[in-house]
Parts: structure tokens; sequence; C-alpha cells
């Protein structure tokens, strides 16, 4: 689903911010992203959503090449990105209309999604309002809706948990569990190793740019016995 | 001192037009700023020490030389105070540092002061240079000695103080005393609002002459100083600089006496009124949230073309942000009633009225030159409006969402010129219509003027993006802030206007010099814009499609 090949990416020609780095997400798997602040994350994931343009390397979604095929990359993407404040002179409803244009989504897909959606993030009652008036929480909420009305079978989520209170973090790693379940891929960054742990199939670890670790929490926790997630995530990218 | 200089350097800084890494786009920036200095600054201050120097001339026969200067230096502080007043509203109160910077052991006077001086210093660069050139109109007409420039420059660099300070005063006292005005929306309406207002006391004032010549100016502030006098008492200080500049040294000393009271005073409010101001506002989201039946709200999901669905996103976000509303939409609405005021002040027998008989009568000259005016017009309002030049700028923090949707840059491109392309053609060619039936022209000609200024349109709208894709503007903290400041608005429309106003002279030129008939001009104009409107759509299809793919999110 999410094949990420040979790809680097360097600012200003000396920052070289994602270096070499090469991974795959297949369908069905949930994988954990994680890494130390300015270790290249966001400029991965950046990268996989064709916001920036890789300098070198292969980047392919859902079958299509981010470069060669922008347009069918991106309607393969579920994206939500780390700033949920955009168009917030628009109302909730008219915001999920205008996602579901640009996503081509019928009539009734979006009837029934963006219900069910709104009733399980308790929305329901604010979707009329401009989302100027909406708190933090309440505009990420607006952001996974959106990003799931199409029903796309990548999803890249950029922190998704922050600003969600503890009933909507819980329905969102319930419905990335779900939609790994109907064979799609779920690829999300995140500081909590504790979600990491409980969620991920798989995890990526990355540390100035560089790969330092790719596969499964248990193959990483036989590799350090005795040791919490933790301890091994500050030992690896601390050395 | 040293924390007020280093805060104001940090407010200035964060306000900074946004440096690119990249050096075709220094040099480029470079660039631009080279053509508006040498291509309007300069031209423009020209022009205003040229006509401070003549009204001085003629007063100086009436026995009132410094009022000429005077009149212009309140006409400067007047704008200094309507342009300031928003700015110093939305800098004190509503900008997104504000709630960093309060938490900070910082007085209110300490505050207040360095994002008082970051405004003045931010707001009034290009009217220095203004300024300082009506100075030097007056101090050649009166053959004022050399230490004269030393007082002129104290001059260009004080005088917006005293407007300022009456601005931060009206912020200080309204957000102190009012609920109502807690609210950054009502705050850019009603400041918006008195703009208007004030624009329209200019104009009532220019319909009183009867040209625009420097005889009907000098005539006019000679035969009627009631409006000086009333400025004398808003802003006492300015008689005192100029005669101050005359060499009066006790005139200098009660102006910079009057600029530091004013000073003193406003950081004494500032002191006892700031915190409770501002400790408590809301941006924008104050609204309470309206419950509405879900049933209702999930049927008005209806699909739409995509197409269709951005270009009412874009319209929508245009007219509910005050800030974009009263900058881009407005503007479209307002200058054809304060040109129409201007003509139905003066009546028909001077130079407005004479040229629209003449245009009645068929009158092949008056015909030429109108075409050329809803040409010029055209391409003037649609860069000033900056619908298309801030289009990619206004999507600020969330420029991203360009592209990782799945529409393609030139798709996003079209729309957005689109959207400018309606909203400043549609009021173009209703005012050409209106002015074909007040004026009763043939309808042919009225047909192809509305002609000639869709293709203005459009050329000036795909040109707006294109310069705004070159470096856009993405980092502001509230929407005042992406048009204040942003300097590819300032060059597309020096570059729309020079390209136009090349035609124009060239037409002219020819009409005049060579003989070419009117007929052909007025169709070498279409082909000309047709054109440059081919030219414009390349662009925006090879490079700014480029250029958006280019920066970085």
């Amino acid at each position: 689903m999410i094949k990420f090949k040979n790809v680097t990416k360097v600012y200003n020609k000396t920052i070289k911010a994602v270096n070499n780095v090469s991974f795959e997400v297949r369908g069905g798997e949930i994988v954990g992203f994680t890494g130390p602040n300015g270790s290249g994350k966001t400029t991965t994931i950046k990268m996989l959503t064709g916001i920036l343009p890789p300098d070198s390397g292969k980047i392919k979604i859902n079958g299509f090449d981010i470069k060669k095929n922008m347009i069918q990359a991106k309607s393969s993407i579920g994206y939500i990105a780390d700033s949920p404040d955009m168009f917030l002179r628009l109302k909730g409803i008219e915001f999920l209309n205008f996602i579901a244009d640009v996503y081509k989504v019928s009539d009734d897909d979006r009837k029934k999604r963006v219900s069910e959606l709104a009733e399980r993030f308790e929305l329901t009652d604010a979707l009329s309002s401009p989302m100027m008036s909406y708190s933090h929480g309440m505009r990420q909420k607006l952001m996974v809706i959106a990003a799931l009305v199409h029903n796309p079978p990548v999803w890249i989520l950029d922190e998704p948990m922050t600003g969600l209170d503890p009933k909507s973090s819980y329905e969102l790693k319930e419905m990335m569990r779900e939609h790994a379940k109907k064979g799609n891929a779920v690829f999300f960054s995140t500081h909590v190793l504790e979600v990491a742990e409980k969620l991920c199939d798989k995890v990526i670890i990355i540390k100035k740019g560089n790969l330092l670790y790719d596969g499964t929490l248990e193959n990483l926790e036989s590799q350090h016995l005795n040791q919490t997630l933790e301890n091994i995530f500050l030992e690896m990218t601390e050395n | 001192m040293r924390l007020y200089l280093k805060f104001v350097h940090i407010l200035i800084k964060s306000v900074e037009f946004s440096d690119d890494e990249k050096k075709r786009k220094k040099i480029f920036n470079t660039a631009m700023a080279l053509i508006v200095l040498l291509g309007i600054m300069l031209p423009v201050s020209f022009f205003v020490g040229i006509v401070v120097y003549a009204i001085t001339g003629g007063l100086t026969q009436l026995g009132g030389q410094e009022e000429g200067i005077a009149l212009f230096l309140h006409l400067i502080s007047a704008f200094s105070f309507v342009f300031g007043l928003n700015v110093i509203y939305n800098v004190f109160y509503f900008s997104a540092d504000v709630e960093s910077i309060l938490p900070l052991p910082l007085k209110p006077y300490q505050i207040v002061s360095a994002k008082f001086t970051a405004a003045l210093i931010s707001e009034n660069m290009m009217q220095f240079m203004i300024v300082l050139a009506a100075m030097a109109g007056y101090i050649f007409a009166m053959g004022l000695p050399i230490w004269s420039w030393l007082v002129a420059v104290l001059c260009m660099l004080t005088l917006p103080i005293i407007p300022m300070v009456y601005c931060g005063i009206i912020a200080l006292v309204t957000m102190y005393f009012t609920h109502f005005i807690k609210n950054k929306d009502r705050v850019n309406k009603l400041t918006g609002v008195l703009t208007l207002f004030i624009i329209l006391g200019i104009v009532l004032f220019c319909g009183n002459m009867s040209d625009f010549s420097t005889d009907s100016i000098t005539q006019a502030i000679a035969s009627d100083n009631s409006l000086l006098n009333v400025m004398n008492i808003i802003l006492p200080h300015i008689r005192f600089i100029v005669s101050g500049v005359s060499g009066d040294i006790l005139g200098i000393v009660i102006y910079l006496a009057i600029n530091i009271v004013a000073v003193v005073v406003f950081l004494l409010l500032a002191e006892l009124m700031y915190f409770k101001g501002v400790i408590g506002i809301s941006g924008a989201g104050s609204k309470k949230q309206r419950s509405v039946d879900f049933s209702k709200t999930v049927k008005g999901l209806k699909t739409r073309a995509v197409s269709l669905s951005y270009f009412k996103k874009e319209i929508l976000i245009l007219v509910r942000t005050p800030a974009y509303f009263m900058n881009c939409v407005v503007i479209n609405l307002v200058w054809p009633i304060l040109l129409y005021l201007v003509y139905a002040l003066q009546g028909p027998d001077n130079f407005l009225g004479k040229f629209f008989k003449d245009l009645s009568n068929g009158n092949a000259t008056a015909g030429l030159i109108f075409i050329f005016c809803a040409s010029g017009i055209s391409v003037l309002i649609t860069s000033a409006n900056s619908i298309a030049s801030s289009s990619i700028t206004r999507e600020g923090s969330h420029f991203a969402f360009m592209k990782y949707i799945p529409i393609d840059f030139m798709t996003q491109i079209n729309i957005k010129a689109s959207v400018a392309i309606l909203i400043s053609g549609l009021g173009m060619i209703i005012y050409v219509i209106i002015a074909g039936i007040l004026f009763s022209l043939n309808g042919m000609f009225v047909l192809f003027t509305c002609l000639i200024s869709l293709f203005s349109v459009i050329f000036a709208s795909y040109f707006g993006v294109y310069m705004d894709s070159i470096n856009p503007k993405l980092v502001w903290d509230d929407e005042v802030n992406a048009l204040r400041g942003n300097y590819n608005i300032f060059y597309n429309m020096a570059l729309s206007i020079l390209l136009v106003a090349v035609l124009c002279v060239i037409a002219y030129l020819l009409f005049s010099f060579v003989g070419v008939s009117e007929i052909v001009l007025e169709i070498g104009l279409m082909i000309a814009l047709v054109v440059f409107c081919g030219i414009s759509y390349l662009l925006c299809k090879t490079r700014a499609t480029k250029n958006i793919y280019e920066t970085a999110a």
C-alpha cells in the first residue's frame, strides 16, 4: 500500500532531513512512526502526501507513483495534518461537503459516513456552526472526519491524537483497527510510545533522517530483553 | 532600553515578509523592489514635491505660504490615522503573539511601547519618502537654508507618531470600557467603514475644486481655511514643525514637546488600561454554536462539481472574513460611487462633465480615452483588490492543503483566477453599462468596452496569481497581516499597470503623431490584451504550478 524506497530530502543543500530511507506498509497493517523532535518524521509524511517533493527515491501509494500519478495517489490517501486550524470561516458541514466534493464522494456515501463519524466523535450538534467557534479538540475531530469521509485505502495521520479527549482518542484507535482489518493501511506518527505499543503491528524509528528500526514490537523487545519500550527507544535514539 | 529595542526588533522580524532561501527568489524580490522604488515611489514622490512646490509658490503671493505644506502634512497624518487604527487594534489585542507575551513578566507600558514602535515603523516606511518629498518641495519653493533639511528629516521620522498615538488611545479606551468592540471581526468592520467615510470626506473636498490643477488646489486652500483650522485643532503640532522648517527654533521645540507629551500620556493610559482590555478578549470565534437538528444538517450534504465546490469555498472565505471583505470585495463597489460623486459635485461644465459630453457626441478622441481608461481602471482595480495577488498567500499556514488534495495545481489556479475575474470583472462591466446608459453611449461601443475590460481583468487576475506564486507570504497570524506588508500585491500592481500604461502610451502616440485611426487602435488594444491574457495564463501553467510544487509547506 505504501512503498517508500531510497528516499532522500535535503534542505538548503546541506541539511539531510531524510537520508536514503526505505520502508513499506502493507494492507492490513497499522504502522507507528516515531523518533525524537527534528528526526524527519514530518518531512517523511509530507513527502508521502505529495506536499514536499523528494530529492531522490520513489514513493508509491496504493500502487500509484506520487510524482507520476499524483492525482490517483492523493485520491488514495486520507491525511490528517498536524494543525486542524484551516478554513475556520466555513461551517463544519460546509467543510465536510467541500472535502467530499474534492474526493468525489457520492451523495449517499457522504451522508452515511458523515452521520456515522459525527456521531462516533459526538460532533453532531456542532456541524452547523462555523469552525471558528470550535475548540482545538473539536477541530481535530472534524479533521479526522474529513480525512475519512472518502473511505481511503491509506490513512496517513500526523500526530492524530493531539487534542482529542479520551473517548475520541479511543474511537479513533478503534477505527484504525477496523480500517486495517478490512485490508487497508494505517500509518501514523506519534510520540506516545504506549499508543504505538498497544495499537501497532509494526514501528518505524527514525533519527536525524536515518532509519533506526523497521519491524515488529515483539522483535524489538526480543532484541532488548527486560527493558521497557521507553528505555529501548531512549537507548536507540541517544546512541 | 535594551529590552525595548530587542522587543521591537523581534516584533518587526515576526511580521516581515517571508525570507526564502532560494537565491533566484531573492534576486526576484530585489529586482521588484527596485522597480517599485524607481518606477513608482520616486515618480510619486517627485510629483508630490512638484505639487507642493507649485502650491507654495501660489500661496506665497496670497500671503499664506505655510498653508499648502501644512494641509499636505495634515492629509498624510489623516492617512496614518485611517490605516493605523485597524493595525493598532490588531497588533495590540488580536495578534497571535498576545497569548505568548501576556504571561511574560512585563509591564503594560513595556508591551504597548514595543508593539506601538513596531507598528509605527512597519506601517509608515513608504510614507517617509513622500513626506520628505513634500518637505523638499516646500524648502525649494521658499528658498530655505540647508539646515532646514535636518528639520525635514525630523518631520519625516516623527510625523506619524501623533496620529498613531490617537489610534492607540482610541483602542485602549474602547477596549477598556466596552465589551462590544472586543471582537476582531467587529473591529475590522468598523475600521473599514470609518476608512470609507474618511475617503468620502476627501472626495467631497476634491469635489469642491473646479479641476485638479495646482491652481485650483491653491484657490481652494486660500479661499477656505475652515478645514485647515479644524485640522490644526486635531493635530496642533503640524503648524509648529512647518514654522520650524522655516527657521523657528521655538517651533521645533514645541513640536517635539507635543510629541513627547502625547507619547507619555499614551503610555500612562496603556499602564492603566491595557491589561484590563486585553485579558479575556476573544478572536473572531466568540460566536455561540447554534444547535440545529442533525438530520437537517446532513440533508445539506450535496454533490457538486469539484471546481464549483472549490470556487464556492473561496468566495465564502472572501465574503465571511471582514479583513478580506473590506479590502478585496468592497473596493470594487466603492470606487465608481466615489468617481460619480466627484463628477456630480463638479457639475456638467467641468473636466469630467466636458469629457462625457464629448463621449456622448461620439468624439473619437474621447472614445479612445474612455476605452483606454476602462482597460487601465480594470487592471488597477483587479490588482488593487488583491483577490488574485493574495490568493495563495491567503492559504497561510494551511498552504499544504493545496498540495495534498487530488486536484492538480492548474485547476486550483484557474479557480482562484476565476474568483478574481468574477468579482472584479462583474463590477467593471456593470459600471461600464451604467456609464453607457447615463451618457447615452452607442451600444456597440459599450459592448466593445466591456470586452476590453473583461480581457484586462483576465490578464490582471492570472498575472496576479502568478506573481503571488513566486514568493507567497504564508506566515501570518491574522488575515489583516496576510494583506498588510504583502509586497506581492504591490509588485503585481506596479507591473500590471506598467504593462497597460506602455500599451496606452504607444496607442496614444500612434493616434496623435502617426494618425492611426481610433478603430485600428481599439482593435489593436484588444489583440494586445488577448496576447497578455495568453502569456499570463501560460506563466501560470508553466511557472506558477512549478512554484507551488516547490514552495515549502
